[in-house]
């Protein structure tokens, strides 16, 4: 249950230019130093246990020497009709005002039935105790929960920006202007394929790019309304509908 | 068909309270034996509480693993309690009696077995409180009652409620019988637990009506419980596999599958152990093994529908799930031999009257079948897993760890030990159903056997 | 929002009865909205933040930051949004750099040792500095300075204290960049790179520089990159590379061509040009004006495909898009430039711009001014691997007194061929600089904590620049960091501080902030630019505040009649080492690369670098050798497989990562692991391929060629998990456009979803019906 998107003050999202992305990994980083998302040690990757609330996907098509690498970057989509919500037994997940999927960490009991209810596979447990060297607590974000084992975590839109952005400008009394509030992962992004906006304002980059078009959504079949929109790839090598590696 | 002879109430005393008036040699070396098994279980438990689920082998995606397939496993097997004490019951199938109980015990064990599965694989199995126990204004918000994992609870301990007051109510005679035998601390806790039953027409009224009633009342758990069980799965568009719509009937008739074949195991075991020949006879196996064809056939026809609907949409993950499922080693074992145990070698057997009528063979046939029940729970909840949606990316395989293995084996011989516990104190067979089936004593026909039943219960 | 006990109640029964109920009931939909009556931590904000501006000289490029400061801790780095060089944007190792302050096993207090291989005792700061003046005295007339290659003042301090004592400062940098520099230098006459104007290009054809991943400014290229691509006229890129990097990755057209033949691939396209006359006359005889017009015969695609290993037709679909579909530019450098004839495959690049008209116009190549403030230089590539050989040889005997290393971990970088860490054991004091451990480190006397640059003053000249004049300001953003558990993370000096106080006045400051201060003055006085305050007070203010200091209109003159000089003078044939009596196993080409996240090792010791997953592979906490997957089934090479790869020189283990993206007979190998000393993360993780390479050099500038090595590879008959990221499955969709769409120029993503589908939909249906698929798609194209 939460407000229509229309009524909301703000309605928080993002354009993924996957025409843009290549693979260069810097919102990866960017998100997990921002969220103090735990360090990935080895035996994380080797039990496929890595925590990363935004991924860049590397898909291959065709072979050599006509192959080909595709990128693209999947965080939560933040769906209006968000299957990760329903099953969550103690409401530790649930949809906000803004249209966020919000995750309360110390609600969490770890059921882990959310993740298998999200389609996108962006929900990530704590499977062990995150290691903070002492050293290394000094750079992390103290707007953001340590997460501790047992619970599940995934991105959050950097909800932590977005209250600060909506704090000073209500300061100021005033809404949040386009582009005061850059989530990490759209901050570092160098190319600019990530764009974060508030859907709500028609002048903001987001309302704009999100009818392109080229715009479509992950997994539409499933009817989840995802707040994160996409604009296709372009491949001059494609004719149509004829080829597609 | 062998004729039975009449059994007269002394001898019928003295061999069913033989597990608590003079204990088997082979009893308490076992008991410990599995104690300790289930001493180390706990350990591990412990363990995994205390160092997090680290130690298993799930991953993501693949985040539920063994413990769930083992918890659907036991809340199927718990199915045995309903389908012989009530269904039976109300259906009057006169060759029901000696094993209702051990049925309903069965049901109990494996339903407090099944519910630590869920609370011991959460992150934080001490928040769990949280909303079993709901009504907290504190924090002000109610549990997600649009979760089956609310659910699962409810129904579980409805049905857990259930068959504990129906075993107790059928223990009341019993209970009587064996205040007037014992002696010292037994006699004591055997007259408390009695309730001052002193088996006069009016107290075994009583008893008969409450026994209807609550058979009467426990059938709707019969369809609710494996239905929201199969809903933990089904409710998931996101799970290749899983979002099947017609789980919750196909999940009952496997449980009903996987319950009545444990109950024949258990059969063969109690009638080897205490040698209760004269009162677990071929006949109730043979009746078991027509009831059990008739339940894995229907069974059957749902896992393929099951397999024909996920198909027949020719959708690509779902495809690439049923490859690896079917196809892929060592997926394709697996089912192989779920196929084989679950119905094909079993029903193949059943289908012989030689078979029906030999005990040995029907106790490794009912095993059979729950060696292919646990697997098919396991190939339904983990390959979706292991392939969920078309994000290839993000494929995982799934290695349970060893501490996995052993939590699975330790559920088998805690409930063994519960069962064999219980059976030191409590007699597995109902004495006064064996002496009122010799009172009422008649035979109908069902199919082409004659068992023995009687019209009316009560007056 | 905190629920009263009526909404509560209502809440509760409205999700059991379901919306229907109470949609009459009047509640506001706000009551009933599912909250959190307790705020997250995230939901509450606490404190206030502070982003200072500055810079980090140790990585190419120069880019501005800035860094999220709270309660004296660094917290956050980014990309500052006014710096005209990455224009607020920022790549992995900008994140995983803040775990260089705070790094665990940070160098804490100096350290000595007696005798070499000796331990180490920690000693006071007093006697640390007593020894190193006595080590910078006795070393009067033979010392070493020895640094990566750094800009700005603190590589003017280097240089001007080496030469205060009668030493040398030298610069080392594993993959050689100075061959480019050279090439530019030969092509242009120029002494800094030009800068190219990729947003404004319709067609890029860049030759082995992987320049969208490690290559010079990699982020401020990248947002480059966004612009070309989202132009209404959207750029076509063309990447001519042996190994799928990133940028080959993203390329429209992929000329995976075979190791050194970069340059024959450019004069190939060179020669479909002329000979298809897809340009002016002007263009084509200005070409043609210092380089014989023989000199391109033998070069038609059908001749050179054999040699170059692409087809001829894509050498003449990359000639025609790249001549017709302008403005149109060509550049080249990493490995194209690490063959014995690195010289000319860069030069050949380049002298394609004159066939396009590139040189001077707007989406071309551009020059760029000398550095605002006279005396600094740009971030220059390293010494000569020659020069090294020869530098090497003064220290093996013994007459060199002493050696100060900084930032450059040579007993890491160099190949086993030049034993260095040999050469230190003869040099009587070799004194080191760093934060963290590293092998160079492990093999000097005296050890002294330094500062990161998190700490440090200091500026960089980025280069190249985009065009104009641009001085970056590097400040410390934070003080000493106080550890909770007491004391402080680290006892450290500045380098540049540490070297002026010895020098004593003579380099005409005390440390480095005076320094720095001085030049912003000069900038002052220049009175124009991006800053401009009334007095220099607040100007030093200003300068601080932005991270800099640029003028758009500081640019210089290119000529666009430029012509190129004949690269033919400069040696076209290419010379591999040999892999003769190696033992048994398969031949293979070796291709080193940078590390996308780790780079040439400057952060291997963070957690955050290691674990950062590499762009193709996936793969991290290990060193891994990239093979065609086809390939790898004929030699029965299996992922995870633990690989032999032997040269002349010597032998390293790498695990076996067969992939679709790898060329056939090219082995590709990342740099950066493989680190006997570090700190408890990359201490002996993975191997060091660079120990591996053949001497090698490019014979115009003396440089290594680190891409000439030839190796075998063999299966150790170990099997270990190698860790990627991606699953346990080679990702190649199982539906089309799934979750990757790609549609043709035009076509809506619509379209080209219904088109997807009848194209999945012919694998199973008969061909007339999956003909309606074509029919409903072949709209707009
Ligand atoms: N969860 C949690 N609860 C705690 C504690 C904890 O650590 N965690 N700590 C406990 C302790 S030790 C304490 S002392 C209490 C403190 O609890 P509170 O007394 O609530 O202290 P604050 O929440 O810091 O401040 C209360 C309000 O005072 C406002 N305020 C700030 N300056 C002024 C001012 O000059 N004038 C007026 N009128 N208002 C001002 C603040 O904005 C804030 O809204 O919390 C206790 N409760
Ligand atoms: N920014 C900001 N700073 C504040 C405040 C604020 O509102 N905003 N509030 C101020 C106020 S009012 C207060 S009271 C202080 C509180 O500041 P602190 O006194 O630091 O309070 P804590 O950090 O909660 O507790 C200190 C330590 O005591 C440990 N501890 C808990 N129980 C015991 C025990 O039984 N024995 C011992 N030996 N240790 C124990 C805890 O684990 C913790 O490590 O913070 C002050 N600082
Ligand atoms: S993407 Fe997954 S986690 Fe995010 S809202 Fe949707 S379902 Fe929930
Ligand atoms: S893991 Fe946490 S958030 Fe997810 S369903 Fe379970 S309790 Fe809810
Ligand atoms: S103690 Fe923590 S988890 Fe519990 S209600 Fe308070 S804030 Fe929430
Ligand atoms: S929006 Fe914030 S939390 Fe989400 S992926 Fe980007 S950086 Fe991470
Ligand atoms: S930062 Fe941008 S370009 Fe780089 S991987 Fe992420 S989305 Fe793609």
């Amino acid at each position: 249950m939460t407000l229509q998107r229309e009524k909301r003050d703000y309605s928080w999202g993002m354009v993924v230019d996957v025409d843009k992305c290549t693979g260069c990994q810097a919102c990866v980083l960017a998100c997990q130093a921002e969220n103090n998302v735990p360090l990935n040690l080895q035996d994380r990757f080797e039990r496929a246990r890595v925590m990363s609330w935004i991924r860049v996907e590397r898909y291959w098509e065709g072979e050599f020497p006509d192959v080909k690498a595709r990128f693209i970057p999947i965080m939560c989509q933040h769906c209006e009709n968000a299957p990760c919500e329903p099953v969550c037994p103690v409401f530790a997940t649930y949809h906000n005002n803004e249209g966020l999927n919000v995750q309360v960490y110390n609600r969490c009991v770890g059921t882990r039935y959310c993740a298998n209810g999200c389609p996108y596979i962006v929900r990530f447990f704590n499977y062990w105790e995150p290691v903070w060297p002492e050293a290394f607590r000094n750079h992390l974000n103290p707007d953001v929960t340590v997460r501790s084992r047992g619970i599940m975590e995934k991105c959050s839109f950097c909800i932590q920006r977005i209250r600060r952005g909506v704090r000073n400008a209500e300061r100021e009394d005033r809404k949040v202007v386009d582009g005061e509030i850059q989530t990490a992962c759209t901050q570092a992004c160098p190319t600019n394929a990530l764009v974060f906006g508030n859907f709500n304002d028609p002048d903001s980059q987001v309302a704009q790019m999100k009818d392109d078009d080229r715009h479509y959504t992950l997994l539409p079949h499933l009817e989840t309304d995802p707040n994160v929109i996409y604009l296709a790839q372009v491949d001059t090598d494609r004719s149509g509908g004829e080829s597609h590696g | 068909m062998q004729q039975r002879r009449t059994i007269d109430q002394i001898h019928t005393n003295r061999v069913l309270l033989n597990g608590q008036l003079d204990t088997p040699k082979w009893w308490a070396p076992t008991v410990i034996t599995l104690g300790i098994i289930v001493a180390i279980g706990f350990f591990m438990i412990g363990i995994m509480v205390n160092k997090g689920l680290g130690v298993t082998g799930l991953s993501r995606p693949v985040y539920w693993g063994l413990f769930i397939t083992t918890f659907v496993f036991w809340v199927g097997i718990s199915h045995a309690g309903i389908m012989i004490s009530a269904i039976l019951r109300l259906s009057q199938a006169e060759w029901r009696r000696p094993v209702t109980r051990a049925a309903e015990l069965l049901t109990v064990f494996s339903l407090l077995t099944a519910l630590l599965f869920p609370l011991m694989h959460a992150g934080r199995p001490w928040r769990i409180a949280y909303y079993i126990l709901p009504y907290d204004f504190a924090r002000g918000i109610m549990p997600n009652v649009r979760s089956p994992l609310i659910w699962d609870p409810v129904a579980i301990s409805t049905y857990l409620t259930g068959s504990t007051l129906f075993l107790y109510i059928a223990l009341l005679p019993d209970l009587g019988n064996l205040r007037d035998r014992t002696t010292g601390w037994q006699k004591a806790l055997y007259t408390i637990l009695a309730l001052g039953w002193r088996g006069n027409p009016r107290q075994w009224k009583l008893q008969t009506v409450g026994g209807i009633l609550l058979s009467a009342l426990m059938l709707p758990i019969f369809v609710s419980v494996h239905s929201i069980v199969s809903w933990d799965f089904a409710v998931t568009p996101a799970v290749e596999g899983w979002h099947s719509t017609i789980f919750a009937p196909y999940f009952v008739i496997g449980a009903v599958h996987s319950g009545v074949s444990a109950v024949v195991t258990m059969m063969a075991l109690m009638r080897w152990l205490w040698k209760w020949e004269d009162f677990i006879r071929p006949e109730h196996f043979d009746a078991l093994a027509r009831l059990l064809i008739v339940v894995a056939t229907g069974w059957l026809a749902f896992t393929f529908l099951e397999l024909i609907f996920a198909v027949y949409g020719l959708d690509a993950p779902e495809l690439a799930l049923r490859e690896l499922q079917i196809f892929q080693w060592p997926w394709n074992i697996l089912f192989v031999t779920f196929v084989f145990t679950g119905y094909i070698i079993p029903v193949g057997m059943w289908l012989q009257k030689s078979v029906r009528n030999n005990i040995a063979l029907m106790f490794w046939s009912s095993l059979f079948v729950n060696i292919g029940m646990w697997l098919e729970r396991f190939l339904i909840i983990v390959p979706g897993l292991a392939r969920k949606t078309p994000f290839v990316y993000t494929w995982e395989a799934y290695r349970p760890s060893g501490l996995e293995w052993f939590i699975l084996f330790w559920s088998l011989a805690w409930v063994t030990f519960l069962m064999l516990l219980f059976s030191r104190f409590f007699p597995l067979v109902p004495l006064f159903e064996q002496k009122e089936s010799q009172t009422f004593g008649d035979s109908i026909k069902i199919g082409r056997v004659k068992v023995p039943a009687i019209v009316r219960e009560a007056d | 929002m905190k629920l009263s006990r009526r909404e509560f109640l209502a809440l509760g029964a409205k999700a059991t009865a379901g919306t229907m109920i109470f949609a009459a009931c009047g509640l506001p939909e706000r009551e009933l909205i599912v909250q959190s009556p307790i705020d997250m931590p995230e939901d509450l904000v606490r404190g206030e933040d502070a982003w200072y501006a500055t810079t980090w000289p140790d990585m190419p490029g120069g880019d501005g930051l800035i860094v999220r400061v709270m309660q004296g801790r660094a917290k956050k780095i980014a990309g500052n949004p006014d710096h005209p060089v990455n224009l607020g944007k920022q790549s992995s190792r900008h994140d995983a750099a803040i775990q260089l302050t705070y790094h665990p096993d940070r160098i804490s207090e100096p350290m000595h040792r007696q005798s070499k291989g000796g331990l180490y005792d920690p000693i006071s700061w007093g006697r640390a500095q007593q020894l190193l003046e006595n080590a910078v005295e006795a070393g009067r007339d033979n010392l070493a300075v020895v640094t990566n290659p750094l800009g700005g003042h603190i590589e003017w301090v280097a240089i001007n204290f080496a030469a205060l004592y009668g030493g040398r400062h030298i610069k080392f940098d594993p993959t050689e960049q100075g061959v480019m520099q050279d090439a530019i230098r030969f092509v242009y006459e120029q002494e800094d790179p030009p800068h190219y104007d990729i947003s404004n290009a319709n067609t890029v054809l860049s030759i082995g520089a992987d320049w969208l991943s490690t290559w010079q400014s990699s982020v401020g290229y990248s947002v480059r990159y966004g612009e070309f691509r989202s132009k209404d006229h959207r750029g076509y890129l063309i990447h001519a590379e042996p190994r799928m990097s990133m940028t080959a990755a993203n390329a429209d057209l992929w000329l995976p061509v075979m190791p050194g033949y970069e340059g024959h691939i450019a004069m190939s396209i060179a020669q479909v040009i002329v000979d298809e006359r897809l340009t002016g006359s002007g263009e084509i005889s200005r070409f043609f004006n210092q380089i014989p017009t023989a000199s391109l015969v033998g070069f038609r695609p059908e001749d050179v495909e054999e040699r170059v290993g692409v087809s001829a037709y894509k050498i003449r679909k990359a000639a025609r898009k790249f001549a017709e579909n302008r403005p149109s530019l060509a550049f080249a450098g990493g490995s194209a430039g690490g063959h014995t004839n690195g010289q000319f495959n860069i030069a050949a690049t380049h002298a394609l711009n004159t066939l396009v008209g590139a040189v001077g116009s707007d989406g071309g190549v551009k020059y760029n001014p000398l550095s605002a403030i006279d005396g600094l230089t740009g971030r220059c590539s390293g010494d000569s691997f020659t020069d090294w050989e020869v530098e090497l040889a003064q220290w093996r005997g013994g007459n060199v007194q002493t050696v100060i290393v900084r930032g450059a971990d040579i007993v890491h970088g160099m190949p086993n061929s030049v034993d260095v860490a040999g050469a230190l054991e003869n040099v009587p004091t070799v004194i080191g600089f760093g934060s963290v451990m590293n092998d160079t480190l492990a093999n000097c006397d005296l050890i002294i904590p330094e500062q990161t640059f998190l700490e440090t003053w200091g500026t960089t000249i980025p280069d190249p620049a985009p065009g104009y004049e641009v001085v970056t300001i590097q400040q410390p953003v934070i003080g000493p960091t106080e550890m909770a558990s007491g004391g402080l993370i680290a006892d450290a000096r500045g380098f540049g501080d540490e070297l002026l106080r010895i020098a004593g006045g003579e380099l005409g400051a005390d440390d480095m902030e005076e320094l720095v201060g001085a030049s912003i003055d000069q900038l002052y006085d220049l009175n124009r630019g991006s800053v401009s305050a009334p007095n220099k007070r607040l100007f030093r203010q200003g300068v601080l505040q932005r991270g800099g200091w640029w003028d758009t209109k500081a640019t210089v003159e290119t000529p666009s009649d430029h012509a190129p000089p004949n690269v033919f003078d400069l040696d076209s044939s290419v010379v591999f080492s040999d892999t003769d009596g190696l033992g048994d196993g398969a031949d293979f080409h070796l291709v080193p690369f940078l590390s996308n996240s780790l780079y040439e090792g400057r952060l291997s010791a963070t957690p955050f670098a290691i674990q950062n997953p590499d762009p193709m592979s996936s793969a991290a906490w290990a060193t891994w050798a990239e093979i065609n997957d086809a390939e790898a089934d004929h030699l029965g090479i299996r992922e995870g497989d633990v690989l032999f790869i032997k040269s002349e020189y010597g032998e390293i283990e790498a695990l076996a990562y067969p992939t679709p993206g790898g060329r056939p007979g090219v082995i590709g190998i990342p740099i950066g692991l493989g680190h006997e000393n570090g700190g408890r993360y990359d201490e002996g993780l993975g191997s060091n391929v660079l120990k591996i390479l053949a001497p090698k050099v490019e014979t115009a500038s003396g440089s290594l060629a680190w891409a000439a090595t030839r190796v075998r590879v063999a299966r150790s008959g170990r099997k270990r998990e190698l860790a990627k990221f991606e699953g346990e499955v080679t990702a190649f969709p199982v539906e089309p456009g799934v979750p990757v769409l790609v549609v043709a120029p035009g076509e809506t993503a619509h379209d080209a979803e219904i088109a997807n589908h009848h194209e999945y939909q012919k694998n199973f249906l008969l061909p007339d019906s999956g003909s309606e698929g074509g029919e409903s798609s072949g709209g707009d194209h």
